[in-house]
């Protein structure tokens, strides 16, 4: 069970090494149209970046954002360790947020009676 | 002019909780027409020309289609190859007047003032937010665990609950407002249940439906195969709010009482007898078992507060973290009963608390690559097919996976998960992974060959096939395709809304 427990512990490192991921959202959530996946790049310690910013484009009419999770997998992180950190890729997924919740209507207001 | 649905040339499309992905031929967001006002008849009118519009062009090209909401399913049922029509944007809500209800409607005066209309973008959790605020004190009276999926994708999928003698979250349905081609859309009801006046109806643009109670018992969970839902009216019931009794207890003879035969006299967990919602989370690994009995309280004059809160010091799972322990336990089965015992607390709220329905099942911690399958059975089998399931485990685990028991009546619906007069569903969850996939596959051959009745969740991870789906519903399911046939009557168009997962199932063409 110990050398299991240890064998496991290396694999985990092994799986994981250079890899990171941090979400962000609020309480509570009210998550507008499908998540969106941009890839992006730091260069020279953050000064250059491809994009300069990321533009969540698929948030309109007043949207926010409601989910951004930004990630870096293993073939990422091993660029940024061999460059040093001066080739940064990551991977951002952004989910826009419903620009407030719609007033409770009647069914008379719009409809009507006979 | 109204906000025209916006084209999105992705390829790549992913479930909610990323457990597969699809390739589509691009995606639409669609809005309100009027955002930030009140809905309308003349915006659902709006909305149902602009799906109307995005039906007819899917026909011409040759594509497929189908409304997604929160992408929620672990199973493919909402999966198209064409274009995916994003409806989480369209959340309108209306309070349905006493005026505008049918004076054939044969609920309670209670019934009638509590009618609301949903359009289909509204979540589980936007649901709950409008029922239960301090102005309606309305409540469902059965949610499902987690509140983020959309009312109309939860309830195409069978989503059920726990509340021991009410339904499932279908079963608060009493109209659909369903599109169903470019130029025919459909507002259905149960004969022997009128709701809306013909007029109001009539207003809408809609052909009314109500001629006999299959159709509306076939559309009620259809996971998106009859066209799109675009709106739905639901009964509720005065608000109410739940005690919750959390606890852990070895799995006894007093305790299978319980759990097998909804008997809450033999062991002294159950110190008030009966509850609202009972749920039993069985670790095969250990025997322990998480107990969750939740007992109704009065109404308070609160006004709910939702959300997640959380320590800022505290250590728990990263987001993707399952995708990661999932290849570990795959290769170190060792860990795999430690690992269960945590994952079990985790995947299930068992903290004490009070608060209304959707305070209880409410926001929880986002978490990708969970595994979940539920298979339902009738309460007389029981214990017989857990035993079935835990020696299962024991024959070919361990496994990454704990059994919730969740109990729930009999639906009318024709495709109901929930069939049997009392429903005990094992919702089989945990870690996806090499062994889960096989614990899921070897669940449904072993009760077969025990010979005990069974359906499987449609919104889940299942093995139905084609044989399986007639065995488990029989005659309901030529009356299924009968009655989508009725709103869907040309080949092409019923191709449309076709995907692979009804198709394997015998539920296409």
């Amino acid at each position: 069970m110990n050398r299991m427990m240890k064998t496991g512990a290396c694999l985990l490192v092994v799986l994981t090494g250079g890899c990171m991921q941090y979400l962000v959202q609020p309480p509570a959530p009210s998550l507008a149209g499908s998540p969106q996946t941009v890839q992006a790049k730091s260069y020279l310690g953050s000064e250059v970046q491809q994009p300069p910013y990321v533009l969540a484009q698929r948030c309109q009419d007043g949207e926010q954002l409601a989910r951004v999770l930004v990630k870096r997998d293993f073939l990422q992180g091993f660029v940024s360790w061999i460059s040093l950190g001066l080739i940064a890729p990551a991977t951002i997924v952004y989910t826009c947020a419903n620009a407030g919740d719609p007033p409770l209507g009647n069914s008379s207001g719009g409809g009507g009676d006979e | 002019m109204a906000r025209q649905p916006s084209f999105n040339p992705i390829r790549k499309w992913k479930n909610f909780h990323e457990s597969y992905e699809q390739v589509i031929e691009g995606e639409y967001d669609l809005f309100m027409p009027q955002q930030g006002a009140g809905l309308t008849i003349e915006d659902m009118k709006e909305t149902t020309r602009q799906f109307q519009a995005l039906i007819a062009d899917a026909r011409k090209k040759g594509l497929k289609a189908r409304a997604v909401g929160s992408a929620w399913s672990l199973s493919r049922a909402p999966t198209t190859t064409g274009w995916a029509l994003n409806t989480n944007r369209l959340r309108g809500r209306l309070k349905v007047s006493a005026a505008d209800v049918d004076p054939a409607f044969p609920g309670t005066a209670d019934q009638k003032a509590g009618l609301y209309l949903f359009q289909c973008g509204n979540t589980v959790a936007d649901v709950n937010k409008v029922l239960e605020s301090k102005d309606q004190r309305r409540s469902l009276f059965t949610s499902g665990a987690a509140n983020g999926q959309t009312i109309v994708g939860a309830t195409s999928c069978g989503t059920h609950g726990s509340a021991l003698d009410h339904k499932a979250l279908h079963d608060h349905i009493v109209a659909i407002h369903l599109i169903a081609t470019g130029d025919s859309h459909f507002w259905i009801e149960r004969k022997s249940r009128p709701v809306m006046k013909a007029a109001w109806v009539k207003q809408l643009g809609a052909t009314l439906k109500r001629d006999d109670d299959d159709l509306f018992n076939a559309a009620i969970v259809a996971f998106g195969s009859f066209g799109i839902i675009q709106a739905v009216v639901i009964e509720t019931v005065p608000r109410y709010l739940l005690d919750t009794q959390p606890g852990q207890e070895k799995l006894d003879e007093n305790l299978w009482k319980a759990i097998g035969a909804l008997d809450f006299t033999a062991h002294p967990f159950f110190k008030e007898g009966r509850p609202y919602f009972f749920q039993a989370v069985i670790n095969p690994a250990t025997d322990e078992v998480l107990l969750s009995a939740n007992y109704k309280r009065k109404d308070d004059d609160r006004e709910p507060k939702y959300g997640l809160t959380q320590d800022p010091k505290a250590i728990g799972p990263g987001f993707d973290s399952l995708s990661t322990v999932g290849v570990i336990l795959g290769a170190f089965k060792g860990l795999i009963p430690a690992f269960s015992a945590l994952a079990a607390k985790q995947l299930f709220d068992t903290a004490k608390k009070t608060g209304t329905s959707g305070q209880i099942y409410g926001f929880k911690p986002p978490l990708l690559h969970v595994a979940s399958g539920s298979i339902a059975v009738a309460l007389p089998d029981a214990r017989k097919a857990l035993e079935i399931l835990i020696q299962l485990y024991r024959d070919i685990g361990p496994v990454p996976l704990v059994l919730g028991c969740r109990y729930v009546q009999k639906s009318p619906a024709l495709l109901a998960f929930n069939k049997f007069p009392t429903t005990l569903a094992i919702s089989i969850d945990g870690v996806d992974s090499k062994s889960s996939r096989a614990f899921f596959a070897a669940a449904a051959d072993r009760l077969e060959a025990a010979g005990i009745d069974y359906t499987q969740h449609w919104g889940k991870v299942n093995a139905y096939t084609r044989d399986r789906v007639l065995k488990a519903y029989d005659g309901n399911v030529a009356k299924w395709l009968k009655a989508r046939r009725a709103v869907l009557p040309d080949d092409k168009d019923r191709a449309v809304f076709d995907n692979a997962y009804i198709e394997e199932r015998g539920l296409a063409g």
